[in-house]
C-alpha cells in the first residue's frame, strides 16, 4: 500500500509510487477517484501481466504458420480450425486465491468465468476440464474440507449449466496446503462460419454498448482506500469476500448470447471478469482502436446509491457487454427479451479513441483508451535456488520391504488412486458428445455430430518434478499431457497453458516461471504445437512460512481423431495378447511417488526429456494406429510402469505374465527400473500375431520396444526377470486403488 | 401422416439439444425444439419435458417450470391422452405439476451421481413400454442429485399399475447396491393411471446410440419409438 | 445462576451486498408472473430452531451465536447470522 496525494487528499493505493507518477503523465493531470481506482485494478499483476510479459514474449507467434490456428494469445481464447467446417476455441484459467478463501463458491465462479471466456468467441462451450493442487488429505481436515468444497463447487455449476467436465487432474502435496490451486478450462465447439462472424472487439465507431446479465453490484470491490465518501457505509461484516455465482443465470446468457451472435449484428462481445466494466470497455475500445461514450445513470444495479467508482469496479458475475451494429439493436434486444436476461444500452462507441465514463452530468473517467492496458513492465530478477544442489543428488535408498508391498502401497496412495469419487459428481454425459468417459483413457474424447472427428483433450503437469528441473518439468508435462490424447488416437492440434507461480519479486521463484516458459517454448517449437494462449498466477505463497508452491506450468492440449475406428481405450482386452513398452527406462526417480511415498523423500534426479525420441515415438504409434496394430494404450506415469499396466488390468480383470528379462538395458537397480518415471513412455497392447512387424516398424523408426509380457484370464501379475519374484493379486489392488479417497472423505 | 414431437426448452434446461438430436437423427422424426413461453398444444402429437436444471432447480427442482404456461398446454394433452415424457429433471416438473403423484427428493448420499445403471421394465402397457417385454432390462445412464422417489400411496401405485421401472442388477434382481440414490423401492420411473405419461430419472436419449454405450447398447431407443407407434396407433 | 429453557430461531442469509439467486429467480420467475408483483424484496435463507438452557434470553442468544461462529454453522465469507426471536418457554 503506498500513499499518495490525489487532488489534495492523501489516500492510499496498491501500486508503486513510480506507476502513479506514471499515470499522472500520461494524463498529465490528476487522476479521479474512479480513474485510479480502475488503474489499480488493470495494473495489478493479474490483470497486466507486468511480471510475465517479458518473459511470455517468448511464445510470440508461436501460433503463426500454422494455417489452422484462427485465434492466439492475446484473444480471449484460443481457436483452430479442426475440418469439416468447424472450429474449437478453448482457454484456460486460474481461480486460485478465491478458492483458498472459499472453496465452494471461488470454484464454482472459475467455471463460470472460463465459460465467459470461450462464450465470447461466439461459440457454445462443450467441455469442461479442472486440475487442482491440495495440501495431502491423509490427517489433514483442512485439505479435505478445501477439496471436498472445490469439487462439489465445479460439480454443481458446471452440471447446473449443462456442459461436461469430461477430464481433470490433481495433485496432493504438502507445499499447497495453504495455496491450494484451481485451474479451470473450457472447449468451445462451432462452425467456421459462427467464427468468422463472431465478434472481436469495438473496432467500429457509432456501434451500441449493451451491458447484458447480472445486476451490477458492490462485490468484490477492491482495495483503494478512500475518504469514506467515495465507498458507500458498509462496513467489511456485509461485503462477501468472493463472489456468488449463479450458474442459473449463466446458461440463459450463454443461449441469448449465443442466438444474439447468430443474427449477425454482434461487432464485439466481452466478458466482465476481473477489473468489471473498466477493463471490459477499455479493452473493447484499446484493442479496437476506438473510444466510448458510457452513461452509468443507464446500468442496472443490484442496488440504489452506487456510485461511480463501485459500478466501475464491481466484480458481479455473469456479465457481458455486447457491441451492436446500429440497424440490429432490436434484433439483439428481442433476443434479451425472450430469454429474459437483464440488459440496457450504456453507450456508443466513437472515433474518439478516448474512454469517456459520465454519472449523470459528471465526467468521471476520461482517459485515453489504450492507457488502462498500457501498464509499466517489470523486469524481475532470477535466481536458480541453492537448495537444489543438494536435493538433486539425493539417493534412494534400498527398499527395506518387498516390491509387492511397495506397488500396493504406491496403488493406493493418494496421488495414483482411483478419482472416480471425484467424477461421480460432475455430470460427464451431458451433450450426448462424450465417447470415451472418465476412467477409460487418458483423455476426455467427444463426437463433433455431423462429423466423423472427435476431439480429445487432457491436462497436467507433473509438479514433483518440475520443483525439481522446471525447464525439463514443463516439457515433462508436455509430453505427458500430448502422450494422453495421443493414447486415445488423437493428433495434438494446439497448446494453452496455465501458470501457478510463487511471488515474482523473490527472484527464486521468479526463476521457476522463467525456466518453465522456457521449456515450453524449446518444447512446442520443436514438435511443432502451435501456443494459442495462457494465463498466469503468480504470489501463490504462504505469507506465513515463506514458501512457494511446487511450481505447476499446467499444460492444456486438444487433438483430434479422425473416424470411430481409430479411438483407442486404455483398459487391455484380450487375454493371450501381447503387452509392449514402448520407450526406454532411465533411472530418474526424482520428485516421484515411489520417493516420496515409500522413503519420504522429494529429491533425486527428475526425468528428462529427448525432443527427437519423443518425435519418434510418436511417429511409430501413429504409423502402428494406421496398420491397427494397437489393440489399447496408456501413458506411463505417476509410480512408474508397473502402476500402468495395473491400471489397464482393472476394467476387465485381465492378468499379467511379465517377463522383464532383458528389458534392464541401462543396468538400473530392480527399484529405479519398476518406478522410475521417465516421461514419454507407452504401454500397448498388441496381438502377437503382429510381434515381428511391430518390431519391424520399431527399429525403422529407431524406436525402443520391448515385449514385457502376455495378458492372462487369471487375475494375477506375476513378474519374473528382477532380483525377486512378485506376484499381485488384481482384485486386491482394485480394492486398494478404489478406496483410498472415498474412505478419506468419509468425514 | 407425419407426426410432430415438441420438446419443450425451459429456461435452464439443457438436455433438450440432445432429446432433439435423438428424435431427429436417431429416431427420424418430425421434432421442434419450442421455447416454453411459445409452446401451443395443438401443433403436436407428444411432449417431451427435457432434463437439466429449470430455473437452476432453485427453490425446489422443478418447482417454477411447473408454474409455466407450457405446463397448462401439456395439460390439455394429458386430458386427450397424448404421450407426455419427463425425463430428469422433466420428471420432477411433472411431479410439481401434479401429472404424476409423490415427490423426488435428494440423494441419499447427498451426492450428484453420473453413472450407467439397469432398469428393469415393470409395466410394458404404457404409451413408452409396449415395445419391449415385462422384465427386460435395460441399460441407460443416470445423472441427477435429487432423484429419491417417494410417495405415502405405495400401495395404490402397484395396484394401479403405475411402476413402470426399478433399478436392478445386469441380470434383473432387485438390491440395495442396485439402487444408486436410495429411492423407494428401486423405483426408476412411474406413469400415471391412463398409462400416457411417464416419468424417468434415467437419461433414455444417452442411451440410444451404440458409439455412446459402454456395452454398445441402444436400449433408451426403444422409449422414443415405442412412443411413435403409439402416436401412429391413436391416428389411425 | 437458575437456568431456564429458551427456544431460538435463527436464520443464515447471504450477506446483504451480496447475491441472492434463489431470491432472485424465486421473485422474477414465480411470484412476478404469477400475479404477485406487489412482492418487493424477497431474500432466502436457512433456518434452524433450538432449544436450549441458559440464564437469560441474552445469554442463549450468546451461546448460539459462539456456536455458530465455532462450528462454522452458517459461512463467514459469504453468509450473516441473523436472529429471528429468543423466547424463554
Amino acid at each position: 500500500m503506498t500513499k499518495v496525494s490525489l487532488n489534495g487528499e492523501e489516500v492510499g493505493v496498491e501500486m508503486t509510487k513510480d506507476e502513479f507518477e506514471k499515470i499522472k503523465e500520461l494524463l498529465d493531470r490528476d487522476p479521479t477517484i474512479t480513474e485510479l481506482g480502475g488503474f489499480e485494478v488493470m495494473w495489478s499483476e493479474h490483470c497486466s501481466y507486468k511480471s510475465s510479459r517479458p518473459k511470455l514474449k517468448l511464445f510470440e507467434d508461436a501460433e503463426v504458420n500454422y494455417d489452422y490456428v484462427l485465434a492466439g494469445p492475446g484473444e480471449d481464447a484460443g481457436v483452430i480450425d479442426i475440418g469439416d467446417g468447424y472450429a474449437l476455441a478453448f482457454r484456460i484459467e486460474s481461480h486460485n486465491h478465491p478458492s483458498a478463501i472459499e472453496p465452494y463458491h471461488g470454484a464454482a465462479t472459475g467455471i463460470g468465468g472460463i465459460i465467459r471466456d470461450v462464450l465470447c468467441m461466439g461459440v457454445r462451450p462443450i467441455a469442461l476440464l479442472d486440475p487442482l493442487r491440495f495440501g495431502r488429505l491423509a490427517g489433514n481436515s483442512h485439505s479435505k474440507w478445501l477439496f471436498k468444497y472445490v469439487v462439489k463447487g465445479i460439480a454443481d455449476y458446471g452440471n447446473c449449466t449443462g456442459i461436461p467436465t469430461i477430464g481433470g487432474e490433481v495433485e496432493f502435496d504438502d507445499s499447497f496446503e495453504n495455496n491450494c490451486l484451481v485451474n479451470v478450462a473450457c472447449i468451445g465447439l462451432g462452425t467456421i462460419e459462427d467464427f468468422k462472424r463472431a465478434p472481436s472487439r469495438a473496432y467500429n465507431p457509432g456501434d451500441y454498448i449493451i451491458l447484458m446479465g447480472g445486476s451490477t453490484g458492490r462485490d468484490g470491490i477492491h482495495g483503494v482506500t478512500f475518504a469514506s465518501r467515495t465507498l458507500t457505509e458498509m462496513s467489511e461484516a456485509d461485503r462477501p469476500a468472493v463472489q456468488i455465482g449463479d450458474p442459473f443465470s449463466k446458461k440463459m446468457i450463454i443461449e441469448a448470447t449465443l442466438e444474439a451472435v447468430k443474427t449477425g449484428f454482434v461487432r464485439g462481445l466481452k466478458d466482465l471478469g476481473g477489473g468489471g466494466l473498466t477493463c471490459a470497455t477499455s479493452e473493447l475500445t484499446g484493442d479496437g482502436n476506438t473510444g466510448a461514450k458510457i452513461e452509468l445513470r443507464k446500468v442496472f444495479t443490484a442496488e440504489p446509491g452506487m456510485t461511480s467508482y463501485e459500478i466501475m469496479l464491481s466484480e458481479s458475475q455473469e456479465r457481458m457487454a455486447f457491441i451492436v451494429k446500429p440497424e440490429g439493436l432490436e434484433n439483439v434486444l428481442n433476443v434479451f427479451r425472450k430469454y429474459e436476461v437483464a440488459h440496457a444500452v450504456i453507450g456508443k462507441t466513437d472515433d474518439s479513441k478516448v474512454l469517456k465514463v459520465f454519472d449523470g452530468e459528471e465526467l468521471v473517467v476520461n482517459l485515453p483508451a489504450r492507457a488502462l492496458s498500457e501498464s509499466p513492465i517489470f523486469k524481475r530478477q532470477e535466481k536458480r535456488p541453492e537448495y537444489l544442489d543438494l536435493l538433486l543428488t539425493q539417493p534412494t535408498p534400498e527398499p527395506t520391504i518387498s516390491f509387492k508391498e511397495i506397488i500396493e502401497k504406491l496403488i493406493a496412495s493418494e496421488n495414483i488412486c482411483s478419482k472416480e469419487w471425484i467424477y461421480r459428481q460432475y455430470d460427464h454425459e451431458v451433450g450426448v458428445r462424450s465417447v470415451v468417459k472418465c476412467g477409460d483413457g487418458d483423455s476426455g474424447v467427444l463426437r463433433i455430430i455431423g462429423t466423423d472427428k472427435f476431439l480429445a483433450a487432457s491436462v497436467g503437469v507433473n509438479s514433483k518434478h518440475c520443483y525439481l528441473d522446471p525447464y525439463q518439468g514443463a516439457k515433462g508435462g508436455l509430453v505427458e499431457v500430448c502422450g494422453n490424447v495421443i493414447a486415445n488416437g488423437a493428433k495434438p492440434m494446439a497448446m494453452v497453458n496455465c501458470c501457478n507461480f510463487g511471488n515474482p519479486e523473490i527472484p527464486e521463484s521468479f526463476w521457476y516461471f522463467s525456466k518453465a516458459v522456457e521449456g515450453m517454448n524449446d518444447f512446442c517449437r520443436t514438435l511443432r504445437i502451435p501456443i494459442v494462449g495462457g494465463n498466469v498466477s503468480f504470489y501463490n505463497e504462504d505469507e506465513a512460512t515463506k514458501t512457494a508452491i511446487k511450481a505447476t506450468p499446467q499444460i492444456m492440449i486438444v487433438g483430434i481423431i479422425n473416424g470411430v475406428k481409430n479411438i483407442i481405450t486404455l483398459p487391455f482386452k484380450e487375454s493371450g495378447n501381447d503387452i509392449l513398452i514402448v520407450g526406454e527406462t532411465e533411472a530418474e526417480l526424482g520428485g516421484s511417488e515411489y520417493h516420496s511415498v515409500i522413503h519420504g523423500l522429494e529429491g533425486g534426479i527428475p526425468p528428462k526429456i529427448d525432443e527427437e525420441k519423443i518425435q519418434a515415438r510418436w511417429n511409430l504409434l501413429f504409423e502402428l494406429y494406421q496398420k491397427k496394430l494397437i489393440k489399447a494404450n496408456h501413458v506411463v506415469k505417476k509410480g512408474g510402469f508397473i502402476i500402468s499396466v495395473a491400471e489397464m488390468c482393472f476394467k476387465n480383470k485381465l492378468g499379467v505374465d511379465m517377463d522383464l528379462t532383458g528389458y534392464n538395458i541401462n543396468k538400473l537397480r530392480d527399484d529405479e527400473l519398476l518406478f522410475s518415471e521417465t516421461v514419454g513412455r507407452f504401454i500397448i497392447e498388441t496381438n502377437s500375431k503382429d510381434y515381428d512387424k511391430i518390431l519391424g516398424l520399431a527399429e525403422k523408426f529407431k524406436v525402443a520396444v520391448k515385449k514385457i509380457g502376455v495378458l492372462t484370464s487369471k487375475p494375477e501379475i506375476n513378474i519374473k526377470g528382477l532380483n525377486q519374484d512378485v506376484k499381485l493379486n488384481i482384485n486386491k489392488m482394485k480394492e486398494f486403488y478404489d478406496s483410498t479417497i472415498p474412505d478419506l472423505m468419509e468425514i | 401422416m407425419t407426426i410432430k414431437i415438441a420438446v419443450i426448452q425451459f429456461p435452464g434446461a439443457n438436455c433438450d439439444l440432445d432429446a432433439v438430436h435423438v428424435l431427429k437423427n436417431v429416431v427420424g422424426v418430425d421434432t421442434s425444439l419450442v421455447w416454453h413461453n411459445d409452446f401451443k398444444e395443438s401443433n403436436f402429437d407428444g411432449v417431451i419435458l427435457p432434463g437439466g436444471f429449470s430455473f437452476g432447480d432453485y427453490l425446489r427442482a422443478g418447482i417454477i417450470a411447473a408454474h409455466s404456461p407450457a405446463l397448462d398446454e401439456a395439460r390439455i394433452m394429458l386430458k386427450d391422452g397424448r404421450p407426455i415424457l419427463g425425463i430428469c429433471n422433466g420428471f420432477q416438473i411433472l411431479i410439481e405439476a401434479e401429472f404424476l403423484p409423490g415427490a423426488l427428493l435428494q440423494n441419499e448420499s447427498l451426492k450428484f451421481v453420473c453413472k450407467w445403471v439397469n432398469i428393469k421394465v415393470i409395466n410394458n402397457r404404457t404409451a413408452f413400454t409396449h415395445r419391449m417385454k415385462k422384465d427386460d432390462v435395460l441399460a441407460i445412464p443416470i445423472a441427477h442429485g435429487e432423484g429419491r422417489y417417494y410417495t405415502d400411496n405405495l400401495k395404490e401405485l402397484e395396484e394401479n399399475d403405475q411402476i413402470v421401472f426399478k433399478y436392478s442388477t445386469e441380470d434383473g434382481s432387485f438390491n440395495s447396491e442396485a439402487n444408486p440414490t436410495g429411492t423407494l423401492e428401486n423405483i426408476a420411473g412411474i406413469c400415471n393411471i391412463e398409462q400416457t405419461c411417464l416419468g424417468l430419472m434415467p437419461h433414455p436419449e444417452r442411451a440410444s446410440e451404440s458409439i455412446l454405450s459402454p456395452k454398445q447398447t441402444t436400449d433408451g431407443r426403444i422409449i422414443f419409438e415405442s412412443m411413435i407407434e403409439f402416436i401412429k396407433r391413436r391416428l389411425t | 445462576m437458575e437456568q431456564s429453557e429458551y427456544k431460538i430461531e435463527i436464520s443464515l442469509e447471504n450477506k446483504p451486498a451480496a447475491r441472492d439467486p434463489v431470491a432472485e429467480t424465486i421473485k422474477r420467475d414465480l411470484l412476478a408472473k404469477k400475479g404477485y408483483d406487489q412482492v418487493s424484496k424477497v431474500r432466502s435463507g436457512q433456518y434452524l430452531r433450538l432449544i436450549l438452557l441458559a440464564d437469560s434470553e441474552e445469554h442463549a442468544k450468546e451461546i448460539v451465536t459462539k456456536m455458530c461462529n465455532d462450528l462454522r454453522i452458517f459461512n463467514p465469507v459469504t453468509q450473516n447470522l441473523n436472529i429471528i426471536s429468543v423466547k424463554k418457554i
